[in-house]
C-alpha cells in the first residue's frame, strides 16, 4: 500500500492501548486537546461524537473502541487527530499523541502475517524506529464506512498486540 | 393640523418597524458616506451642492420616519443636522473643522439612539450634541453673507439641476444635450419610465437639469440636460426608449439655444453596455426580507432532499431497466442535481451585500482614534466592493471595529516615535477584503510597532494564561489557530503541557491564542480603553461562530497583520435552543407549532405512550431524553414544543427552553454522524458542537420509534456487543 | 362606484407604507406609488389619478414645483394636493396653500387625520 518506496516520510505518532502507531503526516490536518464531543444519538458505537473542526461538523471516531480494545475515560493526555482522507474529515481519538517521526521508506516492512489478528486489516506497513516497533495505518481503511456502520468489528478478545521493543 | 405624538398608534406604528430599521439604517450609510465626501470640504464654503443634497435628504428622512415611529430623540438630533447642513447650503457657510465633528458625532449619536429604541434599551439624551449643533449654526448665522439673508427663511428651495446649468453655462468645452421623454402607458408597462431613462441618461454624462414640461398638444414631456465630455454622437438605445435628443449649445450669457441635429441621419455606434447594466439595475432594485429569502433556501434544500431520494430510487432500477432507457433517466437526474447547485449558488448571491459598508465607517472610527490617541492614521481600503452575506456584515462589524481600534492605540506609533525609527510620521492601516473559491478573506494590516511576544507572555503569566489547549480553557484553540497547529506537533505538545519560556519558541498561532485567551489585555487596553473594546477573546470567538478562522502575522518593527476567513454561503435560521438529559439542542423555529409548559401530573400513559391533552385532544409527547437515550432527572414540569401537522403532530418534551436565537447551520456530511432526527450541527460560540433536531423527522412516528429503539439498548442489525458510553 | 386612484409621492419607503396603511381602509381606491416628483408626474400622464398625498423635500424636484406644475397645467388643474410634509418645515405652508395644495399635514401624522383628510377631499369638500 504504500505508493512511494523511496527516501523517508514524516508520520505522526500516537498510542492507543500501549501500542504505538503512525499516521502519515500529511493526511492529518491538525491535532488537539479534547474539549466536549457532542454525542450522536443512533451513530455507530465507535463514533463518539461530533466536533468541529475548522468550521466544520466532523465525527470523532474512538480508535480504541473502533480496533476492539475497551473504552478508557478521556483525559489530559487524550487526543484529537483530525485527519483528511478524500473528501471526508475525521477526528481519531487516541489515548496519547506525541511526535513527529521520519521513517525511511526502507524501514518499512508489509505487515507480519502474526500480528494482523487484532487492527490487521487497517495495518499498511511495520517500520522499527528507535529499537520502537511503529504500526503504520491505513487510514482509509481505518474510517471505512461500511465497516464503522455495519459495525462489524469483533468485540475485543483479549489478544495482545505487536510488543515494544 | 400640527399633530401631537403618534403614541396612541403603537399597534399601527409596530407594523412598520422593521421597515423603519431598514431604513434608518441605508440612510445612516448613506449619511456616512456622504460625510467622508464633505470631510474634504472643511474651511471651505463653496461646498459641492449635490453632497450637501444628499446628506440633508438623508438627515430629512431619518427626522421623519423616526417621528412617525415615536423615536423623539432621533427625530430632534436628525432635525438639528439638517439644519446645519441647510445653512452650508443656503447661506454658503464655511465648514468648520468643529461643525465636522458635530456632524459626524451626531450620525454617530443617531445610529446609536436607533439601535437603543430597537434594543428597548434607554435612549441617550442628544441635548448636549444638539447644543453643539445649536452654537454652531449660530456662529455660521452672523457669519452669512448679507446679500443672502432672504435664502433659507422660506424652504422653496431653488433647484440645484437649475444652479448647476448656470454654472455650467460659462462653458467648460464640455458638449450638452438635450434629451425629451416623452412617457407612454406602454412603456412604463416595460419598465421605461422616468426614473429609468433619468438613471440611463446619469450614465451618459452629467445630468445638469430635469423637469417635466407640457407639451403643445397638452400632453406631459420630461426634458433632461446633459453634459458629455467624450464625443458621443448618438444613444441609439435611448431612441428605441423613446427619448428623442439634440444637441444643446450653451452660450456665454448664460441664454441658451438649441441646435438640432438629424437623429435618424446620425450613425448609429453601439451603446455602451454600462448604460444597461447601470439603467436596469437602478430601476430594478427590490427590498427582500432575509427571512423570505432563509425560506426559500429552506425550499431549495427541501428540493436537494427530493431529488437524492430521486437518485435513489434511479440506482435501484438499473438492474431493471434496459440501459437505453435507465441512462436518460440517470442523466436527467445528473441535470438536475447541477442545476440544483446553481440554484441554491443563486439564492445564496442574493443575500449577498458588499463589504463597504464596514469598511466605510472604520474612516470615522481611524479619525476619531487617531484624534484621541494623538496619531497620525491613513486607512487604505480595498476590494470593498467584495460581497459578502448580509448577515456577516452585522456579525463582523464588532470584530473589525476591535482589530482597528487595536491597530491604532497599540500598534501604530506615535509620530516623533516613527519619525525616530525612520518610518513615516504617518501610519497606514489597510483593510483588505477578498473573495477566493469557497471563501471570503479578510484583512487587516498595520505598519505599526508589531505585537510584542516578551510582554505578551509575561502578560499571560501574570494572569495565570497559558497554552493549554481547548480543555484548559484558552479561549483561542480549535479552528481559530488550526493552521498552523499541526505545523510542528513536537513543539505544540511542548508548549500545551510545558511552561511558555521564550518569546522566540512561540509562533505566531500561539501568540494569537495567548492575546484571544480570556481575561487577557494588556496594560494599555486596560487603562485606556476599557469597557470599549470586545475583546480579542471575543473577536475570536465570533469568527469562529462563523465558521471562520482568524490567523495573525507580526513582526517587531514592522507590523501586524490579522487575516480573517470566511466561508462564502451560510444558512441561517432561527432556532429554539432547548436542554434535555444536561445537552443541548438547537430547533429551528420554522418547524415549530407552539411551545407548551405541562405539568408532569398531566401526563397520561397509555400504553407505554406518554399522551397529554392538548387543545381538547389526545397529543403524544415524546421525551428528547428517551428518543435520544440520555439521563433524566424526574422532573415537575417540562416544556414541549409542537411539531408536525394533522396525525403526525406531537410533542416534544425537553427540560427546558434555554432561549432563542439565530444559528449558523452546518451540515453534517460525513455518513457516520448522519442519523435520523438530527438534521445539523451548530455552535453556540464556545466551540461546542449543538446538534441541530430534524424535528419533521422526530415527529414521523416510525422514524421515533426507531431512535427510541435503537437508543434504549436493542441489538443492533449486527451481532457486535452493546457498549456502555462513557461520554457525558 | 368608479375606482378611484390615490397616488403617494414620498422619497421615503416606509414613509409611503405608512400613507398607503393609512388610508387602506377606504373603500373603492387603487394607489399608485411615486419617489420623486418627476415619477409623480409621470405617473399623471399614464392614468388618471384623484388625488395625491406629497411629500416636499424629495430629489431633482420638489414638492412645490409639482405643486406648480399641476395647478398650471389644464388636465390635472382639479386635482386635490395634500401636502404632506415633516415637522420643521412650517414655513412652506403658506407657501404650499399658496401654489394650490388642497390640504397641509406635518408628519409625524395620525393615520385617522390623514385618512379623514383624504376622504373629504374625495368627497368633493375642501
Amino acid at each position: 500500500m504504500l505508493e512511494e518506496q523511496n527516501g523517508s516520510k514524516t508520520f505522526i505518532i500516537f498510542e492507543l492501548a500501549g501500542t504505538t502507531y503512525a499516521v502519515r503526516s500529511r493526511l492529518v490536518q491538525q491535532m488537539e486537546m479534547i474539549e466536549e464531543i457532542t454525542p450522536v444519538p443512533n451513530a455507530p458505537a465507535s463514533v463518539e461524537g461530533v466536533v468541529f473542526s475548522r468550521g466544520r461538523v466532523i465525527p470523532a471516531l474512538n480508535l480504541r473502541v473502533r480496533f476492539g480494545f475497551e473504552r478508557i475515560p478521556i483525559d489530559l493526555r487524550t487526543r484529537l487527530i483530525v485527519i483528511e482522507v478524500g473528501e471526508r474529515n475525521v477526528g481519531l481519538i487516541v489515548d496519547s499523541a506525541r511526535e513527529f517521526i521520519s521513517i525511511e521508506a526502507s524501514a518499512i516492512q508489509p505487515p507480519n502475517e502474526a500480528i494482523s489478528g487484532l487492527s490487521g486489516k487497517y495495518i499498511e506497513g511495520i517500520a522499527t524506529v528507535d529499537n520502537r516497533i511503529v504500526l503504520i495505518l491505513d487510514l482509509s481503511e481505518v474510517i471505512n464506512l461500511a465497516e464503522i456502520l455495519i459495525g462489524d468489528q469483533p468485540a475485543h478478545t483479549g489478544a495482545q498486540p505487536a510488543k515494544q521493543g | 393640523m400640527s399633530i401631537a405624538g403618534p403614541e396612541k398608534n403603537s399597534e399601527f406604528l409596530a407594523e412598520f418597524l422593521d421597515d423603519y430599521f431598514a431604513e434608518s439604517e441605508e440612510h445612516l450609510a448613506g449619511a456616512r458616506r456622504g460625510l467622508l465626501a464633505l470631510e474634504h470640504f472643511v474651511h471651505q464654503s463653496n461646498i459641492d451642492r449635490a453632497s450637501l443634497d444628499g446628506l440633508f435628504r438623508s438627515f430629512h428622512s431619518l427626522k421623519g420616519i423616526s417621528g412617525m415611529v415615536g423615536v423623539r430623540a432621533a427625530e430632534r438630533l436628525a432635525h438639528q443636522m439638517e439644519s446645519y447642513l441647510r445653512a452650508l447650503r443656503d447661506w454658503q457657510a464655511t465648514l468648520s473643522p468643529e461643525g465636522m465633528d458635530a456632524l459626524i458625532a451626531g450620525a454617530g449619536l443617531l445610529e446609536k439612539i436607533i439601535s437603543e429604541h430597537r434594543a428597548h434599551a434607554p435612549i441617550t439624551d442628544p441635548s448636549q450634541l444638539m447644543a453643539r449643533l445649536d452654537a454652531i449654526i449660530s456662529e455660521a448665522r452672523n457669519n452669512r453673507p448679507v446679500d443672502n439673508s432672504t435664502t433659507g427663511s422660506v424652504s422653496t428651495e431653488p433647484d440645484p439641476l437649475r444652479t448647476s446649468l448656470q454654472a455650467l453655462a460659462i462653458g467648460d468645452g464640455k458638449n450638452v444635450w438635450r434629451f425629451d421623454f416623452v412617457p407612454k402607458p406602454e412603456l412604463s408597462a416595460r419598465g421605461i419610465n422616468v426614473n429609468y431613462i433619468r438613471a440611463g441618461l446619469q450614465q451618459v454624462g452629467e445630468l445638469m437639469h430635469a423637469a417635466p414640461r407640457v407639451t403643445p398638444e397638452g400632453g406631459i414631456a420630461f426634458e433632461f440636460l446633459v453634459s458629455t465630455s467624450e464625443e458621443i454622437t448618438s444613444f441609439p438605445d435611448l431612441f428605441d426608449d423613446g427619448v428623442t435628443y439634440a444637441r444643446q449649445v450653451l452660450l456665454p450669457a448664460g441664454g441658451a439655444a438649441t441646435v438640432d441635429v438629424d437623429v435618424a441621419a446620425a450613425p448609429v455606434e453601439p451603446m455602451t453596455a454600462s448604460y444597461q447594466a447601470l439603467s436596469s439595475r437602478a430601476s430594478n432594485m427590490v427590498r427582500v426580507d432575509l427571512a423570505r429569502l432563509d425560506e426559500l433556501m429552506r425550499m431549495v434544500g427541501d428540493l436537494v432532499i427530493s431529488r437524492s431520494r430521486l437518485d435513489e430510487r434511479v440506482k435501484h432500477l438499473e438492474a431493471a431497466l434496459p440501459a437505453p432507457e435507465w441512462r436518460p433517466l440517470q442523466e436527467t437526474s445528473l441535470a438536475m442535481e447541477r442545476q440544483l447547485r446553481d440554484l441554491r449558488e443563486g439564492v445564496m448571491r442574493v443575500r449577498m451585500v458588499p463589504i463597504g459598508e464596514i469598511f466605510e465607517r472604520m474612516q470615522f472610527v481611524v479619525r476619531d482614534l487617531a484624534r484621541e490617541y494623538e496619531k497620525q492614521v491613513k486607512l487604505e481600503l480595498s476590494g470593498h466592493q467584495t460581497e459578502i452575506d448580509k448577515f456577516l456584515v452585522e456579525r463582523l462589524m464588532d470584530p473589525i471595529l476591535h482589530l482597528v481600534r487595536n491597530a491604532v492605540s497599540h500598534g501604530i506609533e506615535a509620530p516623533n516615535e516613527r519619525t525616530a525609527l525612520g518610518k513615516p510620521r504617518e501610519g497606514t492601516i489597510a483593510l483588505r477584503a477578498s473573495a477566493a473559491a469557497e471563501t471570503i478573506v479578510i484583512e487587516m494590516e498595520d505598519d505599526g510597532r508589531g505585537v510584542d511576544a516578551e510582554q505578551v507572555i509575561a502578560r499571560a503569566c501574570a494572569m495565570g494564561i497559558g497554552i493549554r489547549g481547548r480543555g484548559a480553557g484558552a479561549g483561542a484553540r480549535g479552528s481559530g489557530v488550526g493552521a498552523e497547529s499541526i505545523s510542528g506537533p513536537r513543539e505544540y505538545e511542548k508548549l500545551t503541557e510545558a511552561k511558555i519560556e521564550k518569546a522566540e519558541n512561540i509562533d505566531s498561532a500561539e501568540l494569537l491564542e495567548l492575546i484571544c485567551a480570556p481575561g487577557f489585555s494588556t496594560r494599555a487596553e486596560a487603562d485606556r480603553a476599557s469597557g470599549r473594546g470586545v475583546g480579542m477573546n471575543v473577536v475570536s470567538n465570533t469568527i469562529r461562530g462563523l465558521g471562520g478562522t482568524l490567523e495573525l502575522k507580526t513582526e517587531a518593527g514592522k507590523g501586524t497583520l490579522f487575516r480573517i476567513q470566511l466561508p462564502l454561503t451560510l444558512a441561517i435560521a432561527d432556532a429554539l435552543i432547548v436542554q434535555a438529559g444536561h445537552h443541548r439542542f438547537a430547533v429551528p423555529q420554522a418547524s415549530v407549532r407552539e411551545v407548551i409548559q405541562i405539568d408532569a401530573s398531566e401526563i397520561k400513559i397509555l400504553e407505554n405512550n406518554d399522551v397529554i391533552v392538548y387543545r381538547g385532544a389526545a397529543l403524544p409527547l415524546l421525551r428528547l431524553t428517551r428518543l435520544f437515550g440520555l439521563p433524566e432527572d424526574q422532573r415537575e414540569y417540562f416544556h414541549a414544543f409542537i411539531v408536525g401537522s394533522g396525525l403526525n403532530t406531537v410533542g416534544i418534551a425537553v427540560d427546558r427552553i434555554l432561549g432563542q436565537r439565530e444559528i449558523v447551520v452546518r451540515v453534517i456530511n460525513d455518513p457516520l454522524i448522519q442519523v435520523a432526527g438530527v438534521a445539523g450541527a451548530t455552535e453556540l460560540g464556545d466551540g461546542r458542537a449543538v446538534l441541530i433536531l430534524d424535528a419533521a423527522a422526530l415527529a414521523r412516528p416510525a422514524e421515533g420509534r426507531r431512535i427510541a429503539a435503537h437508543n434504549n439498548g436493542l441489538p443492533r442489525p449486527s451481532n457486535k456487543s452493546v457498549e456502555s458510553r462513557t461520554d457525558a | 362606484m368608479s375606482m378611484k386612484r390615490i397616488l403617494i409621492v414620498d422619497d421615503s419607503p416606509t414613509m409611503r407604507r405608512m400613507i398607503l396603511a393609512s388610508l387602506r381602509d377606504l373603500k373603492d381606491i387603487a394607489f399608485d406609488e411615486a419617489e420623486n416628483g418627476l415619477e409623480a408626474i409621470e405617473q399623471l400622464a399614464i392614468s388618471p389619478v384623484h388625488l395625491m398625498v406629497l411629500d416636499l423635500n424629495m430629489p431633482d424636484m420638489h414638492g412645490l414645483e409639482v405643486v406648480e406644475f399641476v395647478r398650471s397645467h389644464q388636465a390635472y388643474r382639479a386635482i386635490p394636493i395634500i401636502v404632506l410634509t415633516t415637522r420643521g418645515d412650517e414655513a412652506s405652508r403658506s407657501a404650499a396653500l399658496e401654489a394650490g395644495a388642497a390640504a397641509y399635514l406635518t408628519k409625524p401624522f395620525l393615520p385617522n387625520v390623514l385618512c379623514g383628510r383624504v376622504r373629504e377631499l374625495l368627497n368633493g369638500e375642501s
